[in-house]
């Protein structure tokens, strides 16, 4: 994976995370996750990461495995390594040769819901 | 009006010099003030509270990071602004971070009066400035913000941080973004000998939970427990920093 950016979260090989993790930043993920991540930023999965959980993200790169649902606001971009089982949802899709997806790929164009960031604060509606 | 805390250690002979120059340099500047010393039996925070009480706006620590938690313990949930002349020759990380020059040099950035609102961190109702740190700990959990748990699967070192210097494996950790920010370093091993992994996750309220009694070091204090919860506390100091501030 590249280095990483100022500002990013990190997850690292050696722990677990549990739970709904959101983030409003950058998030790189190289351990394991189970429950929900939802991040206003770009995400990253490392090629050991072990996703079990549904995944929201602004814009994501995968190496590693995901099992569940993933909806990208903008571009989903699925490394040789990457392992996905689950819908996904993306405004635009790049695929390499290797990357194995078990799952309905949607591309209509449809509004993803992020988490709302700090600078936008959530509307009465 | 300034009011100037010098720390027992400083009133060293070895340390006469710098203080005449620093005591010289401040009434060049027109920023001269009480002075109190510190002793032994004498209770820091009780003194420095009633010369606030008495009108005191500025409360500078003369001595090193121990001086300046002093100040700040003292200083906190007070209408007053903290600031800092390092002296000695080890300990003065916090100022390097608030960028403040050694001795007589701080004076200058002190009547410059660069001031920074900055946040603390609380464990336990204690409050810290820097970091807590676990040194090793075993079968851990950490919680944030009650959404998400993290559980390292070995033995590892948690870091809780609010004002830090960057490391080799983590960015500063910056006092003015309302959030504390957990390292969470677990060692790897691999063909290539050991590593350690970096998890880096910001968040204003953590809880650690740990099976043993576990030591932590707050700010240079160790302390024992199995429960901890962390709470950022937002713009709570005000302090004045140099130009070569970390944050």
């Amino acid at each position: 994976m590249a280095k990483t950016r100022p500002e990013e979260t990190i997850i690292a090989h050696g722990v677990r995370v549990e739970g709904d993790f959101k983030s409003q930043g950058d998030v790189l993920i190289e351990g394991e996750v189970a429950g929900n991540v939802q991040t206003a930023g770009d995400l990253r999965v490392g090629t050991d990461a072990k996703i079990h959980a549904d995944v929201t993200a602004k814009n994501a790169t995968v190496a590693g495995e995901i099992r569940g649902d993933v909806q990208v606001a903008g571009r989903l971009e699925l490394l040789e390594s990457a392992k996905m089982i689950g819908d996904v949802t993306a405004d635009v899709l790049s695929v390499g040769a290797g990357a194995l997806v078990n799952g309905k790929i949607t591309m209509d164009g449809r509004e993803v819901k992020m988490p709302k960031t700090k600078e936008e604060p959530e509307s009465e509606e | 009006m300034y009011y100037y805390v010098y720390d027992e250690f400083v009133q060293d002979p070895k340390f006469e010099r710098d203080l005449s120059l620093i005591e010289t340099r401040l009434t060049d500047l027109g920023i001269a003030g009480k002075i109190a010393r510190l002793a032994l039996f004498r209770d820091a925070r009780e003194l420095i509270r009633d010369e606030i009480r008495k009108g005191a706006k500025s409360v500078v620590a003369v001595g090193n990071d121990a001086t300046l938690r002093k100040v700040i313990d003292a200083a906190t949930d007070q209408d007053v602004v903290v600031g800092c002349i390092p002296l000695g020759k080890e300990g003065n990380a916090i100022a390097g971070i608030l960028g403040m020059p050694y001795g007589v040099d701080a004076c200058d950035v002190l009547s410059a009066r660069i001031i920074e609102e900055i946040d603390l961190g609380s464990v336990n109702a204690q409050k810290f400035l820097n970091a807590v740190v676990f040194p090793a700990v075993g079968n851990a959990t950490i919680s944030f913000d009650e959404n998400f748990t993290i559980t390292p699967y070995r033995k590892c070192t948690i870091e809780i941080r609010n004002l830090a210097v960057p490391a080799d494996d983590v960015r500063a950790a910056d006092p003015t973004d309302g959030r504390l920010e957990v390292v969470v370093r677990v060692p790897q091993r691999s063909l290539f000998g050991k590593k350690v992994a970096t998890t880096v996750v910001p968040a204003t309220r953590i809880a650690v939970k740990s099976e043993k009694n576990t030591a932590a070091i707050a700010d240079g204090e160790v302390f024992e427990g199995t429960d901890f919860v962390f709470e950022s506390l937002p713009r709570q100091l005000r302090v004045i920093t140099g130009k070569g501030r970390k944050f």
